[in-house]
C-alpha cells in the first residue's frame, strides 16, 4: 500500500534518523544519561542543568562508541552547555532556517547507547523574552511534544530533519521548552570560544514606563512602553554615552525595550564591547546616542 | 485535493481495512480488551485480557459474539492465542519491515470499552523491558493508551500491524509487543497445537 499517509511515515521516520545522527548520549550526571547535539565534528551542545560534573565527562555517539568529552563551557541563563570531545568523530547537525506555529516537529533523544527516542507535536507558540531560574532567554519555542526522560539537551527536529531547536526541562516548573537553534548556535559558539557568556553592562536604574502616543508617532513605530532612566552610575559606560536621567529608553541596537526581560536579554553575549546605537525619547522627541556596552563584572 | 484531504482519506482506507481484523475479547471480568483475527477463527490477544477464570467471549465487527477457547500462551510476552467457531475469515497482516524510530503509528482498540477508537503518534523507541522471565523486545509509541487498547494492534502507516499493544508493561507509556515476537509466538503455536493450514 503506497498513499501520501505512508509517504509522511517514510519522510518523518527518515528525518528522525537525519537529526538522529547528530544526536548523542550525554553521560555527566549520576542518574539516567541526558541527550545532546553534535553542533561540529568535536563540540557537543547540551543542556546545561544536565552537567552535574566536570570529571569523567563522556558521550556515546550513535554507533554506540564512547567518547570522552570535557566541559568547554557552560551558561546556565539559557541552559546551554557545551563539550569538547577528545576527538573530532561527531556528525554536525544542520539547524533549521526558522520555524512556524502549527509546523509538524519530532522531539528527539537518545537517553542509553541502545537507540534513538521521538515523539511527535507541532510547534504550539513562540515566546520570550522569559527570566528563567539563572538568568534570561531572549526567545523560545513551545511544542505538544512528549519530554521523555533523558530528552533535555536533545534536538527538536523539523520534518526535513533539520535542528529547530534544543529541547529541556531544565527550567523547572515540569515545563519543556525548546530554545530555538539560531539562539542555541550563537551561545555555543560563543561558549567553545570564551567558555561562557558575556553580560552586558550599562549602569542605569530605571523603570519601565508608558510612552505617550504622541511620542510612539515620534519613534516612527507602536511601542507602548520603554524604561524610564532614574540614575546612571559614575564611570559607566551610560555616562560615557551621554544617557541622562529622565530619558527614556526605547530601543538598543534596533531593537526595541519595552520592559526589563528584554533588556537583560538584549545586553547577552555578542553586544559586549560593541559601540551600538541606543534610541532614547527625551523631552518626547527621539534622539540617538552611541554607547559603547561594557561587561558586567 | 490538497495534502490534508489525501492524508484524511488515506486513514479512512486504514481504518476500514483494519475495522474487519478486530475483536472485542472479554472474559466476563469488568471491562473489555481488543484482539487481532489471525485467520481461520484464530484471534490475537494479550494472556492478561483472558487470565480470569470465566469463559472467554470473543465479538466480532459484525457484533457476533462467540464462546473462545484457548489454544496457546506464552506469559513470558503476555501473549495468548484464542479460537472461535469461525471459519476463513480475514486476517490482520503482520507487518515484515524492521520499525523505524519517528515512522507514523496509530493504536486501533476499545479504551474504556469504547468501541473502535483510533489512536494516532509515532513510534517512540525499539527497545526492551525487564520482564519477570528476562528480557522482553518492546515498541514504544507516544500514542495514547487506555484499559481496552490491551491485545490491540499498533499499526503502520500502510495499516499492517507492527505490533500489539500491551499496557501491562507501560507504566505511563504505550507499549507493544512487536510483530516479530507474535509472529515467533504464532510460529510456535502452529508446531504445538493448530492444525496446517492456517496462518
Amino acid at each position: 500500500m503506497s498513499n501520501v499517509l505512508v509517504d509522511l511515515s517514510n519522510s518523518m521516520a527518515a528525518a528522525a534518523e537525519k537529526a538522529g545522527a547528530s544526536t548523542v548520549t550525554v553521560n555527566a550526571r549520576r542518574r539516567m544519561p541526558a541527550s545532546g547535539i553534535a553542533f561540529a565534528a568535536d563540540l557537543v551542545l547540551t543542556a546545561d542543568h544536565t552537567v552535574e560534573r566536570e570529571d569523567g565527562i563522556s558521550v556515546f555517539l550513535p554507533d554506540k562508541t564512547e567518547v570522552n568529552a570535557s566541559l568547554a563551557g557552560r551558561d546556565p541563563g539559557s541552559d546551554l552547555a557545551v563539550l569538547r570531545l577528545e576527538k573530532s568523530v561527531a556528525a554536525p547537525a544542520a539547524p533549521a532556517a526558522g520555524v512556524r506555529i502549527g509546523q509538524l516537529v519530532l522531539a528527539l533523544g537518545r537517553p542509553s547507547p541502545d537507540g534513538l527516542e521521538a515523539s511527535l507535536g507541532v510547534i504550539s507558540a513562540l515566546g520570550g523574552p522569559v527570566r528563567t531560574p539563572r538568568g534570561s532567554l531572549e526567545r523560545y519555542i513551545r511544542t505538544d511534544t512528549t519530554p521523555y526522560p533523558g530528552f533535555s539537551g536533545g534536538p527538536l527536529a523539523d520534518a526535513e530533519g533539520r535542528v529547530a531547536g534544543i529541547n529541556t526541562s531544565g527550567f523547572g516548573r515540569g515545563v519543556a521548552l525548546t530554545i530555538p537553534a539560531d539562539l542555541a548556535w550563537k551561545v555555543a559558539q560563543q561558549l567553545a570560544e570564551h567558555g561562557s557568556i558575556q553580560h552586558g553592562y550599562l549602569g542605569v536604574r530605571s523603570e519601565a514606563v508608558e510612552i505617550a502616543a504622541a511620542a510612539q508617532k515620534a519613534l516612527k513605530r507602536e511601542q507602548a512602553s520603554g524604561l524610564l532612566v532614574i540614575s546612571v552610575e559614575k564611570d559607566s559606560p551610560a555616562e560615557a554615552g551621554e544617557l541622562m536621567v529622565g530619558d527614556i529608553l526605547a530601543a538598543i541596537d534596533g531593537v526595541p525595550v519595552p520592559d526589563h526581560d528584554t533588556l537583560f536579554a538584549r545586553l547577552a553575549g555578542d553586544i559586549v564591547g560593541k559601540s551600538v546605537p541606543v534610541e532614547v525619547l527625551r523631552g518626547g522627541q527621539p534622539k540617538t546616542l552611541k554607547i559603547k556596552i561594557g561587561a558586567r563584572q | 485535493m490538497n495534502l490534508p484531504v489525501m492524508l484524511d482519506s488515506a486513514l479512512d482506507e486504514l481504518y476500514a481495512r483494519i475495522r474487519p481484523v478486530l475483536a472485542v475479547v472479554r472474559d466476563g471480568r469488568r471491562g473489555a480488551g481488543a484482539g487481532i483475527l489471525a485467520g481461520n477463527g484464530l484471534v490475537l490477544t494479550n494472556l492478561h485480557v483472558v487470565r480470569g477464570r470465566h469463559p472467554v467471549e470473543v465479538t466480532l465487527d459484525d457484533d457476533r459474539t462467540y464462546p473462545a477457547k484457548l489454544v496457546a500462551s506464552d506469559k513470558r510476552v503476555d501473549l495468548a492465542l484464542l479460537e472461535i467457531p469461525v471459519d476463513g475469515g480475514a486476517a490482520a497482516v503482520l507487518s515484515k519491515d524492521s520499525p523505524r524510530t519517528g515512522e507514523l503509528v496509530y493504536a486501533f482498540g476499545h479504551p474504556w470499552g469504547q468501541r473502535n477508537v483510533l489512536t494516532g503518534g509515532v513510534l517512540s523507541a525499539v527497545t526492551s523491558v525487564h520482564g519477570q522471565d528476562g528480557e522482553v523486545p518492546i515498541l514504544r509509541a507516544d500514542v495514547q493508551l487506555a484499559p481496552g487498547n490491551s491485545g490491540g494492534p499498533l499499526l503502520n502507516a500502510a495499516g499492517e500491524v507492527l505490533g500489539l499493544n500491551a499496557m501491562i508493561f507501560g507504566g505511563d507509556q504505550s507499549v507493544a509487543i512487536p510483530a516479530g515476537v507474535v509472529r515467533e509466538f504464532l510460529e510456535a503455536a502452529r508446531r504445538e497445537h493448530v492444525p496446517e493450514g492456517v496462518l
